[in-house]
């Protein structure tokens, strides 16, 4: 007899994975750079699944998982900050953002 | 299957589904519109895995103020529509990666936690979770103050028009 | 007791804040910059320059008075470690911060882009660059990381008028990015093998286990992944030449020396307290990514013809020969890679530096055709570039030949002679561009467009340039000041 409220493990933590692939095909494939940062996002979701899994997998006393994942939180909101803030500027310029067209420099 | 475990199920289903169209969406809103879908599931996961403050957090901040920014950079650049202007050429090759990226992962995961005991899930109330950020972790909790302000007034400096000649 | 008892119960620890005071000390002095601008506007930069030297001054103070710390190990529940590991990167990372700091007063006044906003950044970045080697929780690394990033992307894009500079910002930013998820995911199972983030708990959780376990492998793989981002190794290399060559040269100065020293500070700590019983397996993944790295970066580095490009080609290779002393994983090659790092920051920022000055304002003669003749135009820039190029070349008396010989013999003790073999027949053939540069300046004459060119020069931008090529030389010749601190400081525990 299996308690209602348990979960195996692997569940959450393929559902991670499949979120982090994602994330890294997104960033290989796409040449918008909103759309590159939206799957960093993605990505950086996974690492929290993964956080949190774990920190209920491990009955964390001190919570580390949940509460790692909201610094990564808030990280994720200051990197898409500047992130917005650099494509404008780039946008300023040149009115184009994709990321293999600045060919100034050499990607 | 417990029903813990249906529901868990479905919500990454319809998460990753929503991560997949976000990657291979034509349309820029549409790609941000699947954001919200995947990011709002994953706050339902954790809800699922009782970890309720975080929940509101991730509903707080990623679906009301970070796809907001995103939005607003979309916006703000009018990003173009079509596969063509979206995606680059190496789409192939980084199928490819993502592919193996997610196989090697699922083999390792059930590999090393395939026998794992199921997780018993008792829920974090937001008061213990609060007392464990400011007993614990009050280090990491001001340097992400720094950080922030550090990224606050780097992104001013970096997005302000000059107003000097 | 309730459950809320027990989280809180740790807070009765005494809190000892001094091994943080050169941090605290950094950030203060950043925001006393910020509310001088706000208070004070003035196109004058001498007095930002001035405090942010003093604060830099004033955390070194601090870091110093660490080197005789008698307290426990790690402080603050284990988050920082207060030994001489620290202070010695500590140290070198203040060191580049100062000499960034003079020769970006120099940059800035010359090129017109002097803003209030650029010293506290500057500061920031430091701040996360030293935090970072002191870090002994891999959530704190992470963070401290996050916060030199951070940082550094935005100083890449300052010079905002200029398109390659906010693309070098935006190449880096999104690459930085993506490393950093790999980064996470990597402490994300570190933490589910382990069950702590602390660096001493997981070699303790790692040590009780009779076999290396999958789980724990990853782990090393995807944080080996974020820190070969930041050192710049090969294949993760792909951001450096384009941010170092976009960025404005004082700012590149700065980040090739500083992110370097502090990335590997994080990397040696992780790998060789937490992962330390797993050094069979990552070693060889090390001497892998060292023999690439020195390999593309000495070959690619051939190919360009823009000084800053050819520059940030060797930082690469220059990754890869540390990394030879960290594949020794031994404590000789802790040592030797410890020393390496200290010449390479010096050598590359002087280098840097030597750019900065010969390209008069901003970015204009950084091509290597600008470079023909500039010993005889000015015979002391002219001397110190060749003293930094023969020394990032390995060549005697220079320090890099004794970094580089340090950095062989620890890898050969530890059997891995056919990576040492690799890397001598690749400095061998690297050593070939260095002198090429030499050549130019000393054999040829100077293209007619560039004769007329007068650079000028003031005190700030020659003590970037004369300081690094003084120690360059001090070290090369008696290496043992350098060598007679790192018995003590090359001991990482926490």
């Amino acid at each position: 007899m299996i308690a209602a409220d348990t979960i195996r493990l692997p569940i959450p933590l393929i559902f991670s994975a499949t979120l982090f692939s994602a994330g890294v095909y997104g960033v290989l494939a796409r040449r918008n750079a909103v759309l590159v940062l939206m799957s960093v996002e993605l990505m950086l979701n996974a690492v929290n699944v993964n956080l949190v899994a774990f920190s209920a997998h491990l009955k964390d006393k001190l919570f580390t998982g949940q509460i790692f994942a909201l610094f990564v939180i808030t990280v994720a909101a200051a990197e898409v900050g500047i992130g917005l803030a650099i494509v404008i500027l780039i946008y300023r310029n040149r009115e184009m953002i994709n990321v293999d067209e600045v060919n100034l420099l050499k990607w | 299957m417990t029903s813990t475990e249906v529901v868990f199920v479905v919500l990454s289903a319809v998460g990753s589904i929503g991560a997949f169209r976000l990657v291979t969406s034509k349309n820029v809103v549409h790609a941000a519109l699947y954001l919200v879908l995947t990011l709002s599931m994953v706050g339902a996961a954790y809800l699922v895995l009782a970890a309720g403050f975080l929940a509101w957090v991730q509903v707080l901040i990623y679906v009301g103020a970070i796809v907001v920014l995103l939005l607003f950079s979309l916006m703000l650049t009018k990003a173009p529509i079509g596969r063509e202007a979206l995606d680059n050429q190496q789409r192939g090759w980084a199928a490819l990666v993502g592919a193996g990226v997610l196989a090697g992962l699922v083999f390792l995961i059930q590999n090393a936690f395939g026998s794992a005991p199921r997780i018993q899930i008792q829920p974090a109330t937001t008061s213990e979770v609060g007392a464990s950020v400011f007993a614990n972790f009050v280090l990491p909790f001001e340097v992400v103050s720094v950080l922030l302000l550090a990224a606050l007034v780097g992104a001013v400096v970096i997005a302000r028009r000059d107003e000097r000649p | 007791m309730g459950p809320l008892a027990q989280a809180v119960a740790p807070s009765h620890m005494p809190i000892v804040l001094r091994p943080l005071l050169p941090e605290l000390i950094l950030v203060g002095t950043a925001l006393a910059l910020m509310l001088l601008d706000a208070l004070r506007p003035t196109p004058d930069q001498r007095p930002f320059v001035l405090l942010s030297l003093a604060g830099v001054a004033g955390a070194a103070a601090a870091t110093l008075s660490l080197w005789t710390w008698k307290g426990p190990g790690s402080v603050l529940g284990g988050m920082i470690a207060a030994d001489r590991f620290a202070v010695y990167f500590r140290l070198v990372i203040l060191a580049a911060a100062a000499l960034g700091i003079l020769l970006s007063s120099y940059y800035l006044d010359r090129a017109g882009e002097a803003r209030g906003e650029y010293y506290p950044l500057l500061l920031f970045a430091t701040a996360g660059m030293t935090l970072i080697t002191a870090a002994s929780d891999l959530i704190l690394i992470f963070l401290a990381l996050e916060i030199l990033s951070l940082s550094l992307y935005l100083l890449t894009g300052f010079s905002f008028r200029r398109l390659a500079s906010a693309e070098a910002s935006m190449k880096y930013f999104l690459l930085g990015a993506f490393s950093s998820a790999f980064f996470l995911y990597g402490i994300a199972f570190a933490y589910g093998a382990t069950g702590t983030t602390n660096l001493a708990g997981i070699a303790t959780a790692l040590a009780s286990r009779v076999n290396g376990d999958a789980l724990a492998l990853i782990a090393v793989g995807l944080l080996a992944v974020g820190f070969s981002f930041k050192i710049a190794a090969v294949p993760f290399h792909m951001w450096t030449p384009d941010a170092y060559q976009g960025a404005p040269t004082c700012v590149t100065a700065f980040m090739s020396a500083g992110t370097k020293v502090a990335a590997f500070g994080a990397f040696l700590r992780v790998f060789g307290v937490a992962f330390l019983p797993l050094a069979h397996d990552w070693r060889a993944f090390m001497g892998v990514l060292a023999a690439i790295s020195i390999i593309v970066g000495s070959v690619l580095a051939i190919a360009q013809t823009d000084i800053k490009r050819l520059l940030a080609y060797s930082s690469i290779a220059q990754a890869g020969f540390i990394l030879v002393g960290l594949s020794a994983g031994t404590q000789a090659g802790i040592q030797s890679a410890m020393f390496y790092l200290a010449v390479y920051a010096g050598t590359v920022l002087g280098a840097f530096a030597v750019v900065a000055i010969a390209s008069v304002r901003g970015e204009e003669h950084t091509a290597l055709s600008s470079y023909a003749g500039l010993a005889r135009r000015r015979p002391l820039l002219g001397l110190a570039l060749t003293a930094f190029l023969l020394s990032l070349a390995g060549i005697p008396p220079m320090a890099g030949f004794i970094a580089k010989v340090s950095v062989f013999s620890a890898a050969v003790q530890a059997g891995s002679w056919p990576l040492v073999l690799i890397a001598v027949l690749a400095s061998v053939a690297a050593a070939f561009f260095y002198i090429r540069v030499i050549v130019l300046m000393y054999m040829q004459d100077p293209a007619p467009e560039i004769e007329g060119v007068r650079i000028e020069s003031d005190p700030a931008g020659w003590a970037a340039v004369l300081a690094p090529a003084f120690l360059t030389v001090v070290f090369g010749i008696l290496p043992g000041l350098l060598f007679g601190l790192l018995r003590t400081a090359s001991v990482v525990r926490f």
